[in-house]
C-alpha cells in the first residue's frame, strides 16, 4: 500500500509559525512546611548498627558471622555509585535454586546493599564515603525495603523513610572532578523497581547474575545453595567485558537497567516493551515499535529502536534525558551514563543486518 | 476559527511580558502526606487540607484498600508538582483496591499527573487535573491515567492541557467516564485497549480530538465493547501539540470522535458540533501507522511483527441519533487529511468519514441510523483514494445496541 505519497500530494503548502521562546526567570519559591500531625514510625531499627550486620568499625563493612558478601555480573547504573553487597541468611538455612528469577531466599533473609563513592575512582579502595545502605528483608509473606542514610563521620546510619538529596563529588578515572546531587530514594519508591506481579521482590540475585567466576559453584559446593545438583548455571555477561559481543553486552545492560520494569511481570508491562535477555522478539525489544504512553519521552522520535539509527531511537533519547517524566530509568539517575549510552547506541547501529 | 487563531497568538505573546498568574503562597505538606500514605490502613480517609501545596517527588500509594484521598474542594486544595525533581508522575498508585480521589486540583507534574495501575476499583470525583499556562508539548502526557485496572470511574472531573490525553484509560475493564469537562488537551478523552466502557455526559471542547476510542498493537489486551453517548464533542479544533511518535500526534485538529482499530462500539445521542475537519471518523491502525511512519521506513516489516492476535481493522460500529453540525468552511490545514478534505470536498467537509481500509478476512459492519443531515465520506485509502465516495447507502442499517455495563 502506498497511499502515503498519494496523501502527501494533496498538501498545498506548509505554514510554519515560529515563536521565540521567552525565558521567564523562575523566582525562587519558599515553601513553608505545614504539619498534618503525623509522626513517622517504622517496624525496623532506626539505626543501622542495631542490625549488627558488620563487625569492628562499621564503615569498613566487614561482615559479621551470619553475613557474607556477594557479587553480580552486571550492575545497575546509579550515578556511578559503587556498591558493596551482602546477604544475611538465617542460621542453618539455605538458598533454593531458581533457573530464571531471583533465587528462593528463606524467610528471615536480609539483602544488604551499600552505596558509596571513593574520593578518587582510580583508587577505589581508599577514602570511601558511604551514603546509604538499603536492606531488603524477607518477612513471612513479603519482602520489605528500608533505607539508612550514613552520617558525615561514617560512624552510623539512620533510617530515612522519605529519602534525601546529598551533594556528592569524586574524581573520575580521567582525573576530572565530578559533582552531582545524589538522591536517596524514599521507601515507597523502592517498589517502583522492585515489583514483580504486584509484590516486592529482589532484582539482582538471580542465577545468571550470581554466576560469576566461582560464586554460585562455591555456594553449591558449600551447601549454601540447594536444589541445583546437576544444574548448568546460566550466565549474564558483564556489560563492561569488552571481549564479549556488543549484542551480549547491550542486552545485559538493558536487562539490569530496564528489564526489572520492562517485562511482563513488571510495572512497565503496559508499554509492551520487554527488555530481559530472554526476550527474542525484536518488536518486543522495541524495533520499529511505536511508543504507548511515552508522552514527551518520545523526544519527537517515532520508534523505540530504529535499527542503525540511534538518533532516531526513543531508547537512546530517554537514556540521555535528565528530565523527570522523560528520562529512563525513572529513578536513580541524575546524570547520563555515558558508557551505557555509548554501548546502546553501538548496539542500535549494529542492528542493521 | 480565524478569530480563535489570532486569540491564541495574542495570548502567547502577552504571556511573555508579564506573569499571568497571581502570586501563590506555596506551602509544603510533602513529608507528612507521603508519611500518611505509607501508614494508611484499610478504610482510611487521607485529607488534603485547603491551601496550595508544592511537591518535589512523586506521591506514591501502594497496596492500599478502601482508601479515600479527600481534598477540601477543587478550588480549595491544590497540589502542584511544578518543582518536581524525581519521579515520572505526580501521584502514582499501584496494586490498590477501591481507591477514591476527590475534591482537589493537581497540576504541573513533569510526566503524568495521576497514574493508577494494577488496581481493582478506582474512582476520581471532582478532581481538576491540569497543566497551567498555554497548552504546549512540554506538558505531561495524561492528566488522569488509570491503566491495567478494573472498575474505573472518572466523573465530574476537569482535565486541561495534556500533551496526550486529558482522561486516558488504558488496558482496563469496566470503565465509566461520565460528566467530565475536558479542554485544551490533544485528546480530550481516550479509551485505549479497554473493554466494557461507558463514556457519557462529557463535554469535550477545544481539544485537538474530542473523544478517541483506540486499539493499539502489542499490549496486554485488545479493546472492544464501548458506548459513547450523550456527550458534547464541540469545537475540538486545537492545534496538535503532542510530541511526535505518540499515536495522538496523528490526530487531525478538528476531530470530534475518532475510533481506531476497535470493535463493538455504539455512538449515540451525541452533539458533534463544529469540529472543523471531521465530526466522527472510523479508521484502521494501518492508516495511523502509515501516517506516523517516516517515508522510507519499513512499515510492512513493522506490521509483520505485530502480534498475530491484533486486529488492525475497526468493526461492528453503530452510530445513531447523533447530531452533526459544522459551521466551519475549511478543515484544518495542519494535517494532510485536512488538505485532502479541502481538495476533495471544497466547502463541504465530511461530518463522518471512514478510511475504507478493511480486513480481507472479515466483512466490515457499520450501521448509521437516524443521524439527521450529515455529510459522509469513504476515503478508500486502501486504493490511494481512487474509489472515494460520499454515499453511505451501504451503511444504512439498524445495528444492535450494547447493554449498559452496570
Amino acid at each position: 500500500m502506498s497511499f502515503f505519497t498519494a496523501l502527501k500530494s494533496h498538501r498545498v503548502a506548509i505554514i510554519l509559525i515560529a515563536f521565540s521562546a521567552c525565558s521567564n526567570p523562575k523566582k525562587p519559591i519558599v515553601l513553608e512546611k505545614v504539619s498534618l500531625g503525623v509522626e513517622s514510625k517504622s517496624d525496623y531499627p532506626m539505626l543501622l548498627s542495631e542490625w549488627n550486620l558488620f563487625k569492628g568499625r562499621m564503615a569498613d563493612l566487614i561482615p559479621s558471622e551470619s553475613v557474607f558478601a556477594y557479587d553480580i555480573n552486571s550492575a545497575l547504573f546509579t550515578d556511578y555509585a559503587h556498591k558493596a553487597r551482602f546477604i544475611r541468611l538465617p542460621e542453618g538455612e539455605t538458598v533454593d535454586y531458581h533457573p530464571t528469577e531471583s533465587l528462593d531466599f528463606p524467610v528471615g533473609t536480609v539483602l544488604i546493599k551499600n552505596f558509596y563513592y571513593p574520593q578518587d575512582f582510580s583508587r577505589p579502595k581508599e577514602n570511601k564515603r558511604i551514603l546509604e545502605t538499603r536492606l531488603l528483608i524477607h518477612e513471612d509473606e513479603e519482602w520489605k525495603a528500608i533505607v539508612y542514610q550514613w552520617n558525615d563521620d561514617q560512624t552510623e546510619a539512620e533510617q530515612v523513610i522519605l529519602g534525601a538529596t546529598l551533594p556528592v563529588e569524586w574524581t573520575d578515572k580521567k582525573g576530572e572532578l565530578q559533582r552531582i546531587n545524589y538522591s536517596i530514594p524514599s521507601q515507597p519508591q523502592c517498589k517502583s523497581c522492585h515489583e514483580f506481579n504486584g509484590e516486592m521482590k529482589p532484582i539482582g540475585p538471580n542465577a545468571r547474575q550470581l554466576n560469576t567466576k566461582y560464586q554460585l559453584e562455591d555456594w553449591r559446593k558449600s551447601g549454601r545453595l540447594t536444589g541445583a545438583d546437576s544444574v548448568q548455571f546460566p550466565k549474564l555477561v558483564s556489560y563492561l567485558n569488552e571481549s564479549k559481543s556488543v549484542n551480549e553486552r547491550a542486552r545485559a545492560y538493558l536487562e539490569i537497567n530496564c528489564g526489572h520494569c520492562h517485562r511482563r511481570e513488571g510495572p512497565a508491562k503496559n508499554t509492551g516493551l520487554y527488555l530481559l535477555t530472554s526476550q527474542t522478539d525484536e518488536y518486543r525489544l522495541g524495533v520499529n515499535k511505536a511508543p504507548i504512553a511515552a508522552g514527551k519521552g518520545s523526544g519527537g522520535r517515532r520508534y523505540s529502536v530504529v535499527p542503525g539509527e540511534p538518533d532516531r531511537s526513543i531508547l537512546a533519547h530517554r537514556m540521555t534525558s535528565l528530565e523527570p517524566g522523560e528520562m529512563m530509568p525513572e529513578l536513580g539517575r541524575s546524570i547520563e551514563h555515558k558508557e551505557g549510552v555509548a554501548l546502546i547506541r553501538e548496539w542500535i547501529e549494529e542492528l542493521v543486518n | 476559527m480565524k478569530i480563535t487563531s489570532y486569540l491564541i497568538i495574542i495570548s502567547l505573546l502577552t504571556s511573555c511580558s508579564e506573569p499571568s498568574e497571581p502570586e501563590v503562597a506555596w506551602k509544603s505538606i510533602e513529608v507528612d502526606l507521603q508519611t500518611l500514605l505509607i501508614q494508611a490502613e484499610d478504610g482510611d480517609t487521607i485529607q488534603i487540607p485547603a491551601g496550595n501545596y508544592m511537591f518535589k517527588k512523586s506521591l506514591i500509594l501502594d497496596g492500599l484498600t478502601d482508601v479515600v484521598i479527600q481534598g477540601a474542594g477543587m478550588d480549595e486544595s491544590t497540589i502542584s508538582f511544578a518543582l518536581q525533581e524525581s519521579g515520572a508522575e505526580g501521584i502514582k498508585a499501584a496494586n490498590c483496591t477501591n481507591l477514591v480521589f476527590q475534591d482537589f486540583t493537581i497540576q504541573d507534574a513533569k510526566g503524568d499527573n495521576i497514574k493508577v495501575t494494577d488496581t481493582k476499583g478506582v474512582r476520581f470525583s471532582r478532581v481538576r487535573s491540569m497543566w497551567t499556562g498555554d497548552p504546549k508539548k512540554e506538558n505531561g502526557a495524561y492528566a488522569f491515567y488509570p491503566v491495567l485496572s478494573k472498575n474505573v470511574i472518572v466523573e465530574n472531573c476537569i482535565a486541561i492541557g495534556s500533551s496526550d490525553a486529558g482522561i486516558y484509560v488504558g488496558q482496563s475493564d469496566s470503565v465509566i467516564i461520565r460528566n467530565n469537562e475536558v479542554f485544551w488537551n490533544v485528546a480530550g478523552i481516550e479509551s485505549e485497549n479497554c473493554r466494557w466502557v461507558d463514556i457519557y455526559g462529557n463535554n469535550a471542547h477545544e481539544n485537538t480530538g474530542g473523544i478517541l476510542i483506540f486499539d493499539m498493537p502489542g499490549l496486554t489486551q485488545s479493546g472492544h465493547t464501548t458506548r459513547v453517548f450523550d456527550n458534547d464533542a464541540v469545537s475540538n479544533n486545537h492545534e496538535n501539540f503532542a510530541p511526535e511518535g505518540n499515536v495522538v500526534a496523528t490526530v487531525p485538529p478538528g476531530t470530534g470522535i475518532m475510533m481506531m482499530a476497535t470493535r463493538n462500539i455504539e455512538v449515540f445521542n451525541n452533539r458533534i458540533h463544529n469540529n472543523r475537519t471531521v465530526g466522527a471518523t472510523v479508521v484502521s491502525y494501518v492508516l495511523v501507522e502509515e501516517l506516523g511512519a517516516e517515508e522510507g521506513s519499513q512499515l510492512e516489516a513493522a506490521n509483520d511483527k505485530i502480534d498475530e492476535s491484533y486486529d488492525p481493522y475497526p468493526n461492528v460500529i453503530y452510530m445513531h441519533d447523533n447530531e452533526f453540525k459544522n459551521d466551519h468552511w475549511f478543515p484544518t490545514f495542519q494535517n494532510d487529511f485536512g488538505w485532502l478534505f479541502f481538495k476533495e470536498f471544497p466547502f463541504a467537509t465530511p461530518d463522518m468519514a471512514i478510511d475504507g481500509i478493511f480486513s480481507e478476512d472479515n466483512a466490515f459492519v457499520m450501521c448509521l441510523e437516524n443521524n439527521g443531515e450529515f455529510k459522509f465520506a469513504n476515503l478508500d485509502a486502501a486504493n490511494d483514494f481512487e474509489g472515494l465516495t460520499t454515499s453511505w447507502e451501504a451503511f444504512d442499517c439498524k445495528g444492535t445496541s450494547i447493554a449498559p455495563i452496570f
